[in-house]
């Protein structure tokens, strides 16, 4: 203790002064402080903010594909074009294609306008024609081949508008951008305007977007995702059946018996780096050992829920693990102390116990495996379906679209109209994803338990 | 037979061998459980495993060997006339389309078995029947394909049908076996825990098998891009453009550019307000306001990446050409580095901010209270103490966050464009590796071009990439743990 | 086990420096500290004893607003630092904490080199003008932590690589170098080996040249070798205040009397 010397500390001006006023410096510091803070309120607004604009611009874009503009027309179902054989055959009568029953709507059409005491002059005929969707058509011969006994009647037919004049009643196409467009004319939304005050045109809620089938390029309005939500919904259920059994076993061995060896830190070391693998690569994977090698077929779920279940994995196998650790040692011990064996102290106790856990984190692998997009491009599920694939187990190895890869579908068309419904398919998605959270947030709830 | 009817007999018969396993089981102690060596469920288990496992694995490693042993037998058809490389599988690609075709119309029952054994392709209109059914097929259909293609089908028939015979008899041979093993003496438990152990085992090799999988598709596609395309060109050429009729520039120089531009752009987003709203959170937010804003940062973590695409390309994208690009004469795209930049950074900030948020929280109180009792204030505290204390777990989020920008893949298929260049303009429409591994697979190009392999050689590039910066992260985030343990 | 000397100069006793008046802390429901009434002299060393819980600890950082960083934790009554009330809405408690500096019960250097770490509150308080200034405070500091030979050829090196009862040393040079009024030490020497143990206590009663001390410690030896006044907390409760001759030879208070002989704590 030789070097201590007394006095030997600096005085200071900070140092004199009263506590009851602040010194210049001390304001400085305090304004430094507040500066920091301020940083910290605008990295949290700028984050709150980014989420709002991001939600609100789906909304904004998305809300108005649950609505869609139909156009009264009647019509009269004439046997003569529609069934020339005369013997009510579905099978006969399928030959008369879409075609036969566009000349029929074309017809009736003005006819209809006319009646309603709606002036068409000035605008040809075609272009009154031309304000149906081409999905009309195919819709009424569906409902005709239905029910034969439609034949000879005449009917009022609510028949689906084109994007156009569905976009005009949404406000989304004007008369200044229709001088523009070679797909509308001014003379045609002002025909609409005269049809919604006559009752013939409006605009109602569409179910039709979430159950029907992907429609073509030219025809926005017919657009559904039928196909993409049966997709999805049985990509996650493969996923759901390969890999929470395989995780879940996979979590046992490695919590429970793995012995600390060469071969269980490859695994360990396997599972972390797979979890950051970018899931682009999962793609190239399914693509190169699921289709090209073991000849799956391309654009099939069981091949997306493959390729979904090796990215989900690491996912469940990290929460899974989680979760038997939070069950005390002492369960096990009270188990393997009454004569249990450990695999029947693990079925029997531990497992039951860690498995809302389980239950949670697994819901949360799904839901991301259910927005994953990029794998699924690769493996083909970018491809046009329309047919429904069948009921499982069949139905897996049948094309099939899926809901995100439909989103980008729907983005890279050049009809405006498809921008309102990829954003429409976002809002399903996300209402799905939104649904999984909160369960998987309940299940938390109701069975947290604290040890 | 299809394969769920096939797994729903072999279930089917699994459970009712649990059921007589139970049975005999008692009765061979005449119904006293205290005889045998096991509990009876057990020996209902050891027939339910030894009934299903051995069959559901056959059916897997027979779905897997079959079509490249049914291709062999094929292509022997179909290379009589010396075709080879990329003739042949354009040849095969054909088989396989029309067989599949033919499929499609005997179920359709557009033509019958006993039609199709007599078709022939000089005579029949292949080409337009398969029209019916959706198959198109380029150019007439030669003779030898067709037979390729009828003789595909009946192999693929005749395989299929034994595949079903196998696995069922394989179900029925494991349930007669252990069902004839039960006895008081036998070890029910100790069989069917084997049983579970080794499929325990199966299941934790699915990782290593997944990351074979990735290594080994990746390598030997590369492997044949490189045969048919120089490798130095694609690591040293400064120009890409893909070109479908051959001769193409494949240098991933512009990629690289564009992938790194678009990730420095991200993180310059994410980093500061993902750390700077960790802080804010951890240090200075009393628990109302933390009840709020966290979960709403996690929302955005929680939001699929296509989302982030389309705000990209439907808000974001013309906002800043409207309002930047095009006022400041920097360009007229709406997809551009910055859209693309600026967006996926949105899509960091979560995770910038929650493993910051751990990082933090691993500071220990007593440098807290060190600093304060030294009169500093919060801020001094966290940038003099706590954040040089924490900078090695930072970096290492930061370069966990590098790492995802990196593979991130549809925000900038949808925000960044598709022109491969080198330039400094952010505002200019770029490209990135992922962006170009989509367009090459996506394309209707044939499957053994360059132009297509050289995706494996970008994702094997992108692998590497940020297999190296993840190991890196994670080694330095647990030696800075360490340092607190 | 009395060194006269020190006897002696407990004669030789400052001003008051701190005095608390009805002091009430509450962390959240719980009443923590009841009517504590103290004056603390300045060149003195106070020292805080009772048994673990008692208070002494929550009591020694109302003193420099510690509490300040626990939410949940509430003070009411007067401590006043040279009659100025602590607790005024005024007072900013980083300038109080530059008067009042605190060493704590585990030693936590920052995870900087040794001459950072006695640098950061002269830094931070702007003490030096240049660096010149800066070293010669942070030699005089780590030479008033007896420290100085025995880092000064590795002042670049880490805090954290010191051996416990150094790191403890750097630590109070730390406080020492912002030149406080009053050092609060909370247990300093609980988590050192006996022999950095007598190195701290050496220079405790060198300290009180300059400051005055409180120290909190659960050693009545140790109070008793360091401290001039020593203050007995039971339950909340200040249960006795005097000088350490006098509590330890002839308590007042039989809960002070059971507490020296060893029967409560």
């Amino acid at each position: 203790m030789t070097d201590a010397t007394a006095n030997n500390v600096p005085a200071s001006s900070v140092h004199g002064g009263s506590l009851l006023s602040q010194n210049v410096r001390t304001r400085r510091r305090n304004a430094a402080e507040r500066r920091f803070r301020l940083y910290g309120v605008i990295a949290i607004g700028l984050s709150v903010a980014a989420l709002l604009l991001l939600v609100s611009s789906v909304l904004n874009n998305g809300v108005s594909a649950f609505f869609q503009t139909y156009a009264k027309v009647e019509v009269m179902l004439d046997p003569e074009v529609l069934d020339p054989k005369g013997n009510r055959d579905p099978a006969e009568m399928s030959k008369v294609t879409t075609i036969g029953y566009g000349n029929l709507m074309k017809d009736a059409f003005p006819a209809a306008l006319q009646k309603a005491g709606i002036s068409v002059e000035g605008i040809t005929d075609k272009e009154i024609g031309d304000m149906l969707s081409k999905e009309a058509p195919a819709q009424l011969r569906n409902r005709v081949l239905a029910d034969p006994d439609l034949l000879g009647q005449t009917i009022e037919y609510w028949a689906l508008a084109t994007g156009r004049i569905d976009g005009y009643l949404k406000g989304r196409v004007t008369m200044a951008s229709a001088e523009l467009d070679s797909n509308v004319s001014p003379a045609q939304l002002r025909l609409a305007d005269q049809m919604r005050e006559a009752d013939m045109l409006e605009t109602r809620f569409n179910w039709d977007f979430i159950t029907f089938p992907d429609a073509s390029e030219l025809r926005p309005e017919a657009a559904g995702l039928g196909v993409a939500i049966i997709g999805s919904a049985y990509m996650m259920l493969i996923v759901l059946f390969l890999a929470l059994p395989i995780g879940v076993a996979a979590s046992i061995y490695l919590e429970e018996f793995a012995p600390q060896n060469r071969l269980t830190d490859i695994i360990e070391v396997n599972i972390s780096n797979l979890a950051a693998v970018p899931s682009i690569v999962f793609g190239i994977l399914g693509l190169a050992v699921f289709i090209n090698y073991a000849g799956l077929p391309a654009s099939a779920p069981i091949v997306g829920g493959l390729v979904l279940t090796l990215m989900t994995l690491p996912t469940i196998i990290i929460s899974t693990r989680a979760a038997l650790k939070a069950v005390p040692p002492s369960i096990r011990d009270a188990a393997l102390g009454v004569g249990a064996s450990k695999m029947q102290s693990v079925f029997h106790h531990v497992l039951p116990l860690a498995l809302p856990g389980i239950l949670t984190g697994t819901i949360i692998g799904l839901a991301q495996a259910l927005g994953e997009t990029a794998p699924l491009l690769l493996i083909g599920m970018v491809a046009f379906v329309r047919d429904y694939p069948s009921w499982p187990v069949d139905g897996f190895f049948e094309p099939a679209s899926a809901l995100p890869v439909q989103v980008y579908n729907f983005t890279t068309r050049g009809d405006p109209g498809f921008v309102e419904r990829a954003s429409g398919a976002i809002i399903v998605l996300l209402v799905f994803l939104l649904c999984m959270n909160l369960l998987a947030i309940w299940l938390r709830r109701k069975f947290e338990r604290r040890w | 037979m299809s394969i769920g009817l096939l797994l729903l007999i072999v279930v089917g018969l699994g459970v009712i061998g649990y059921f007589l396993g139970r049975r005999r089981a008692l009765a061979s102690v005449s119904g006293d459980p205290r005889r045998l060596h096991s509990l009876p469920s057990q020996y209902g288990q050891s027939v339910f495993l030894f009934t299903v496992v051995p069959a559901l694995l056959l059916l897997v490693v027979w779905l897997m060997a079959q079509p490249q042993v049914i291709d062999r037998q094929v292509r022997g058809m179909v290379a009589a006339d010396g075709s080879e490389g990329a003739a042949l599988s354009l040849k095969m690609a054909d088989v396989t389309r029309i067989s599949e075709g033919l499929d499609a119309l005997v179920a359709r029952s557009a033509v019958t078995e006993e039609q199709l054994d007599s078709m022939r392709a000089d005579f029949s209109d292949i080409r337009g029947r398969l029209a019916e059914v959706g198959v198109a097929v380029g150019a007439d259909v030669e003779p030898d394909v067709f037979q390729a293609a009828k003789a595909r089908r009946s192999l693929v028939g005749t395989s299929a049908l034994m595949m079903s015979l196998a696995v069922l008899a394989l179900a029925a041979a494991g349930f007669a076996f252990a069902l004839n093993r039960i006895g008081p003496e036998f070890r029910a438990r100790n069989v069917s825990e084997a049983v579970v152990m080794a499929l325990l085992i199966g299941s934790s090799l699915v990782a290593i098998l997944t990351t074979l999988g990735i290594v080994l598709s990746l390598i030997s596609e590369t492997l044949r891009f490189f045969q048919v395309y120089p490798a130095r060109e694609f690591f040293l050429s400064g120009v890409w453009n893909p070109q479908f009729r051959g001769g193409s520039d494949l240098g991933i120089w512009p990629l690289i550019w564009g992938t790194l531009y678009v990730s420095f752009i991200a993180l310059l987003v994410a980093v500061p307000i993902g750390l700077l709203a960790a802080i804010y959170l951890a240090e200075y937010a009393d628990k109302r306001v933390r009840g709020v804003a966290k979960p709403m940062i996690e929302i955005l973590a929680g939001i699929p990446t296509i989302v982030y695409g389309l705000f990209a390309l439907i808000t974001v994208g013309p906002l800043l050409r409207d309002y930047f690009a095009q006022p400041l004469g920097l360009g007229n795209s709406s997809s551009s580095v910055m859209t693309a930049g600026l967006v996926m950074g949105v899509m960091l900030i979560p995770f910038v901010s929650s493993l910051s948020d751990d990082i933090i929280n691993a500071v220990p109180q007593a440098m807290r209270d060190g600093s304060y009792g030294l009169g500093a204030t919060k801020s001094e505290s966290i940038r003099q103490v706590i954040l040089p204390a924490a900078l090695p777990g930072v970096v290492g989020a930061v370069l966990l966050a590098a790492s995802r920008a990196i593979g991130e893949t549809m925000i900038v298929v949808m925000g960044a464009g598709a022109a491969a260049k080198l330039s400094l303009n952010p505002f200019e429409a770029m490209t990135t590796v992922t962006v170009k591994i989509v367009s090459q697979l996506t394309g209707d190009t044939e499957f053994a071009s360059p132009e297509t392999l050289v995706a494996f050689a970008l994702g094997l590039t992108l692998f590497v990439f940020t297999l190296g910066l993840n190991v890196l992260a994670l080694y330095i985030v647990r030696k800075y743990r360490e340092q607190y343990e | 086990m009395y060194d006269i000397n020190r006897v002696e100069s407990s004669v030789t006793q400052g001003d008051i420096k701190i005095s608390a008046k009805d002091v009430q802390v509450y962390y959240g429901d719980k009443h923590a500290i009841k009517d504590v009434n103290v004056e603390i002299l300045d060149k003195t060393v106070t020292a805080f004893i009772g048994p673990s819980g008692c208070g002494k600890s929550t009591f020694l950082r109302c003193i420099n607003r510690m509490n300040d960083t626990i939410p949940i934790c509430r003070v009411e009554g007067r401590i006043a630092l040279e009659g100025e009330d602590i607790y005024d809405k005024r007072v900013d408690p980083v300038q109080l904490r530059a008067k009042v500096g605190m060493v704590f019960q585990k030693p936590n250097p920052f995870p900087k080199s040794i001459y950072d770490n006695v640098a950061y509150g002269p830094r931070i308080h702007g003490l030096a003008r240049n660096r010149a200034e800066l070293d010669e405070i942070v030699e005089k500091s780590l030479r008033g932590a007896a420290l100085w030979n025995e880092v000064k050829d590795r002042l670049a090196e880490p805090g954290t690589g010191l051996s416990g009862g150094q790191q403890q040393r750097l630590c109070i040079a730390r406080a020492v170098a912002t030149a406080p009024e009053v050092l609060l030490m909370d247990e300093p020497c609980s988590a050192l080996d006996p022999i950095a143990t007598s190195q701290v206590e050496d220079l405790i009663d060198q300290l009180r040249a300059d400051f005055s001390v409180v120290i909190v410690t659960h050693s009545m030896q140790q109070a008793a070798r360091v401290s001039q006044k020593t203050a007995f907390f039971h339950l909340g409760n200040l249960v006795e205040y005097g000088s350490t001759d006098d509590i330890f030879t002839k308590p007042q208070d039989s809960r002070t009397e059971a507490y020296i002989s060893g029967r409560i704590g």
